[in-house]
């Protein structure tokens, strides 16, 4: 190779080169190197110089060259880093290789330098020296705090920190080489494998909470990360971080859980809870609220709800509540009605309020602010309803049992008297108001002891059996007790009743005084004994006829019963006469039959006497026979009167609950559980008019009850065992009905009815005098305004002239001038004219309104017209005004003439006054019939009236709106008055440059 | 020289305009006195001269009953133009209503300077001068 070649190739090479002779001089150098050292340094290296000569010039470098020429020259290769800090941003580094040259024969002949620029090389070096350091502050920073996992790139364990072991419980060597999804198998915790590498795979970092059983079998939270990396070598792998968060999380979880807690607790609380601003906002509420509130409630629907300022909570006293929870900061309780459900029963849907209570607390804050209100509402309804039903049927039992005509006392079960009625109180005749009523004791009373009383009310007590007897007392044995001097006969029922209010036994007594019909029976007993004694028997006559001749014999008793002289003669003909016609019959009849067929009889007929008494009569006929053949009746006849009497007395007595429950005013009936009415009285029976209900079903019987709300209210009733009282409109009848439906022992219902229709007619009554007392205050508002309007008249329209008269005084008084004060006079003159006319015109109207009674008469419209057309003449025919009518529909009407006749003047006249000056004035009077009265109209073609500017003065006093002299505004102000004062009104309609068109509708009589 | 150079007296009643007419020369405190019984006539008068501070009057006396317009339609209407006027008219409703809803209806037109009830006396109308 020659040197040449060698030059070539030293210029290709793209590090500096340069060749030193033993002496250290450069021999030769390339391209690259000249360049740097120019570039860096400054120098201007050639061959031929020596390194030594640099040495002074640049000590930084050159020294160390020399040194390490010298090396080289010694045969020692050598290389080194030279940096040359500030030549260049970052500095100059430059590896510089020396080795030594040698000859054929091995000696050394000179040095070859090799200078490869470093520096960026060394720069990224440096950097990541500094990161690495940076990284292992963070390594051990993580390696303190979380558990750390290096994970290759098929996710085996390459390294783990120590905490990795402790949460594992495995050491490193243990777990280096193991597959990082053995240890995800032992989570806890759902966490999907699969998820995590897909994560990866896209080069995402997977990330989440995750639960796994420590070492120590401790539930721990980790937050963990993995995440990919890449090696510079193109290795991959994954690094797996976790934070421990158990702390925190058991915090959370605690906290979600209690919180979770109690949101299910008060979700679930069956009571109702509303939890409010201070300022009554809504802020929650629970299902039970959601419930009672509904769904179309603002507060249910998430909506903004103020609870103070819902108008409803003003009425039940939900609001005032509240302002006292707020006042006070107290619990706070109420009933109210809330609202009104819809219940269904049946066919039958009801409107049922619905009760709650409500409780309002306040939750005070830190700051002993009001944080909160809450409202606790629980439904209270069905106690509400029934305390309710309960206190309606106890009054009307009450009603009733004071009301009986029978005596009534309730005992409890000390004997103590509880209550007495009315009847009861009357018997004893003695202190009406009840006094010493408390003081009185069925078991201790002598008196009560004396007739064994007390006993009585003991067997009732304890056998809890109603007892029923006749019980004979002599009350005037009794100071205490009774004012009744005498002795008396009771029927006496006493009966045990479980109250269940107080859950006691307690006895009713029902006492009826029965000493009269008792001392009758005694009476007739004794009576009939004595007769018998006697032998006679008393008022029984004999009597005979004879078959076939049917001849009559009487016994003289026979004749005195009948009251005839005896020994008249008698025959069939005139034994009958004493009979009504149809007893005649019925005696002919059973005398007949004993006659020919043997029959006996034994009747009882009412007679009239030839005195003409009617008497109760008892005859008994009997056959005679002979050979077989009836040969003659016998019999005895008896006057049964008095024993009728008794009987009667006595069947009267027996029916005595029919005959209470007929007296009082209310219906009453006994119905079984199938609506077969069992007892009905008359009251009941007038009410429902319908004689079949006795014994037969209610509902066969009038079929439109089914499905009714007294159909509901009995099933209520029955199903319920409990009274049920509500008032029912009957259409049928027109009616209302308040009803008490009470269940008895027996499952049977007692029904009570009342006709309420007069209270609820007066409730409508009263409803209409009201609005007729309402009427009559807008007429007095009406009068008011119109006398207000007066005096505005009066103060406006006479003041303004007194005004002048006194201005013009004031300036008479203060001059001297003759003249002026002539003129003065003159203008007060003016002015008083002006007051006189403006007084007239109002006595005018004062007259209008005192003539309220003026004297209707039938008028005719035309007729009238015609005479007002009479006086206007003039004026008709200078205006040249045009005068139609059309009074076919409606021609007369009943008015006051004078009243009629100014009105069509006022309207004729305004007619022609307001006439427009460019066409022919035209007027229409129009009468028309409406509404039973009267309109009539007067329709011109004037220069009219912009009423949206005038309207409200156009009928006013002395109120013009034209520039006309005539206008004085005094003519419609008089019409107006004149219709008012009978009771019509008068209305206008124009347009300004079109005409008007006045509208008067007369009152109808 | 007079306190005042115009006043205007806007009332329907002939007499009542002599009148005050009258006692304004006596106390010497005006120059000018004009008379109308249309207040639309002075509306169109004000309107025409808004720019001519020596054709337009110091002080207006309104009445309030007034035929055709009345004093309540010229307030109304002036309010709309007298920030255009250039300068300055004090607004008086005369009236002989001492009603109090008149009053009141007044004094809410912020702009008019007083409720005078007829008859002017000298006192008040020196107190115009002021």
């Amino acid at each position: 190779m020659n040197d040449a070649a060698l030059s070539q190739v030293l210029e290709d090479i793209q590090d500096g080169i340069a060749i030193f002779d033993m002496d250290c001089r450069f021999v030769r150098v390339n391209k690259v190197f000249a360049a740097e050292c120019r570039r860096l340094y400054g120098a201007d290296i050639r061959p031929g110089i020596s390194v030594l000569s640099l040495c002074e010039a640049y000590p930084q470098w050159a020294q160390q060259w020399l040194y390490h020429c010298k090396r080289a020259l010694a045969g020692d290769s050598n290389t080194y880093v030279c940096s040359i800090p500030n030549v260049v941003p970052g500095g100059a580094h430059h590896r510089i290789s020396f080795k030594p040259l040698y000859d054929e024969e091995g000696r050394v002949t000179g040095a070859f330098m090799l200078s490869r620029n470093v520096s960026h090389e060394l720069t990224f070096y440096q950097d990541m020296l500094n990161a690495n350091a940076q990284l292992h502050q963070v390594q051990s920073a993580i390696d303190a705090c979380a558990i750390v996992a290096m994970l290759d790139e098929r996710a085996r364990i390459m390294r783990v920190n120590e905490m990795f072991c402790n949460a594992t419980g495995l050491s490193a060597t243990a777990l280096v080489g193991l597959p990082f999804s053995q240890i995800i198998s032992q989570v806890e915790s759902p966490c999907d494998v699969n998820d995590i590498w897909r994560t990866l795979r896209t080069g995402k970092t997977w990330h989440n909470e995750v639960i796994y059983n420590s070492a120590d079998s401790r539930m721990i939270w980790v937050d963990a990360t993995v995440s990919p990396f890449t090696t510079g070598d193109a290795k991959g792998g994954y690094l797996v971080i976790c934070l421990d968060i158990t702390a925190r999380k058991q915090q959370e979880i605690k906290a979600r859980e209690n919180e979770q807690f109690f949101r299910s607790v008060l979700e679930n609380l069956p009571v109702g809870l509303h939890q409010y601003t201070p300022d009554g906002w809504s802020v929650d509420l629970n299902g039970y609220m959601r419930d009672i509130l509904g769904e179309g409630h603002l507060a249910v629907n998430g909506l903004p709800y103020n609870v103070l300022g819902d108008p409803i909570n003003r009425h039940n006293g939900l609001n005032a509540m509240f302002e006292e929870v707020i006042r006070r900061r107290v619990p706070v309780k109420k009933e109210i009605l809330l609202k009104y459900t819809e219940v269904q029963n049946g066919a039958v849907t009801r409107i049922q309020p619905a009760y709650y209570e409500a409780t309002g607390f306040p939750v005070i804050g830190q700051q002993n602010e009001l944080a909160y209100m809450f409202l606790i509402l629980s439904e209270i309804t069905e106690k509400k309803l029934a305390e309710l039903s309960l206190e309606k049927s106890e009054r009307l039992l009450n009603n009733i049992v004071e009301n009986l005509p029978i005596g009534y006392i309730q005992f409890d079960n000390f004997g103590f008297i509880r209550r007495v009625n009315q009847t009861q109180r009357l018997f004893f005749g003695n202190n009406v108001n009840g006094e010493h009523e408390d003081a009185y004791n069925m078991i201790n009373d002598p008196f009560a002891k004396l007739f064994e009383l007390d006993q009585l009310f003991m067997q009732v007590l304890q056998h809890g059996k109603m007892v029923r007897m006749e019980k004979k007392l002599d009350f005037s044995l009794d100071k205490d007790w009774t004012k009744t001097d005498r002795e008396v006969f009771l029927d006496l029922t006493m009966f045990p009743v479980y109250d269940p209010v107080d859950k006691d036994q307690i006895v009713v007594a029902l006492v009826n005084d029965i000493t009269d019909k008792k001392r009758q029976e005694i009476e007739n007993a004794k009576a009939q004994e004595f007769m018998l004694q006697t032998g006679e028997i008393g008022k029984i006559g004999g009597w005979e006829i004879d078959v076939p001749s049917y001849r009559v014999r009487w016994s003289p008793q026979t004749y005195r019963i009948h009251e005839l002289p005896p020994y008249t003669q008698m025959s069939m003909e005139k034994m009958g006469t004493f009979y009504s016609d149809d007893e005649r019959a019925r005696v002919e009849d059973v005398i007949m039959e004993c006659c020919q067929y043997g029959r006996s009889f034994d009747e009882q007929l009412t007679l009239v006497t030839a005195r003409n008494n009617s008497i109760k009569i008892r005859m008994i006929g009997r056959p005679e026979f002979r050979n077989g053949r009836i040969v003659r009746i016998h019999g005895v006849i008896q006057d049964i009167t008095e024993q009728f009497q008794i009987r009667d007395q006595l069947s009267r007595n027996t029916e005595l609950m029919s005959l209470f429950f007929d007296t009082i005013d209310m219906g009453y009936a006994v119905m079984g559980q199938d609506g077969k009415v069992n007892f009905i009285n008359k009251k009941a029976e007038e009410i429902i008019d319908h004689e079949a209900v006795l014994g037969n079903n209610i509902f066969e019987v009038f079929p439109w009850l089914s499905g009714s709300t007294f159909h509901s209210k009995l099933s209520e009733c029955i199903e319920h065992r409990r009274p049920v009282s509500f008032i029912n409109y009957l259409p049928q009848t027109n009616k209302w009905y308040e009803f008490l439906l009470a269940a008895m022992q027996d499952g049977s219902i007692s029904i009570f009815t009342r006709n309420v229709t007069t209270s609820r007619r007066m409730q409508r009554e009263l409803r209409k005098a009201n609005e007729q007392l309402l009427n009559l205050n807008k007429y007095l508002v009406n009068q008011n305004k119109q006398l207000e309007d007066f005096a505005h008249i009066t103060s406006h329209n006479l003041r303004a002239p007194i005004a002048n008269l006194k201005a013009l005084m004031q300036i008479y008084n203060n001059t001297t001038s003759e003249s002026e004060r002539e003129l003065y006079i003159n203008m007060q003159h003016d002015v008083i004219l002006n007051i006189d006319e403006t007084l007239n015109d109002l006595i005018e109207v004062v007259q209008i309104r005192k003539d309220l009674n003026l004297e209707r008469e039938k008028l005719s419209f035309s007729e009238r017209l015609q005479r007002i057309k009479e006086i206007l003449t003039v004026d008709i025919e200078t205006s040249g005004i045009r005068l139609t009518c059309d009074f076919s529909d409606s021609p007369d009407i009943e008015y006051p003439k004078i009243y009629l006749d100014s009105i069509l003047q006022n309207l004729l006249t305004n007619a022609i006054k307001y006439r427009a000056n460019d066409r022919s004035p035209m007027v229409h009077f129009q009468s028309r019939k409406v509404d039973g009265g009267v309109m009539l109209t007067a329709e011109d073609n004037g220069v009219g009236i912009d009423l949206d500017r005038y309207g409200n003065k156009l009928f006013g006093f002395r109120k013009t709106f034209h520039k006309n002299k005539d206008a004085k505004g005094i003519g419609l102000f008089i019409t107006k008055s004149q219709i008012e004062a009978m009771g019509g009104n008068i209305l206008a309609e124009s347009k300004p440059g079109k005409g008007t068109k006045f509208i008067i509708t007369f009152r109808p009589e | 020289m007079k306190p005042l150079n115009t006043i205007f007296i806007v009332d329907d009643d002939p007499i009542h305009q002599q009148i005050t007419e009258i006692m304004l020369d006596r106390l010497n405190i005006t120059n000018a006195v004009s008379k109308y019984s249309d207040a639309q006539e002075v509306l169109d008068y004000l309107r025409s001269y808004r720019n001519d501070p020596s054709q337009l009057p110091d002080i207006i006396l309104l009445d309030l009953n007034m035929p055709v317009m009345d004093g309540w339609e010229f307030l109304d209407t002036f309010q709309t133009f007298r920030g255009t006027l250039c300068k300055p008219i004090r607004v008086y409703v005369l009236t002989s209503s001492i009603d109090e809803k008149d009053q009141e209806r007044v004094s809410s037109y912020d702009f008019v300077n007083g409720y005078l009830t007829k008859p002017l006396t000298n006192d008040v109308i020196m107190q115009l001068a002021d």
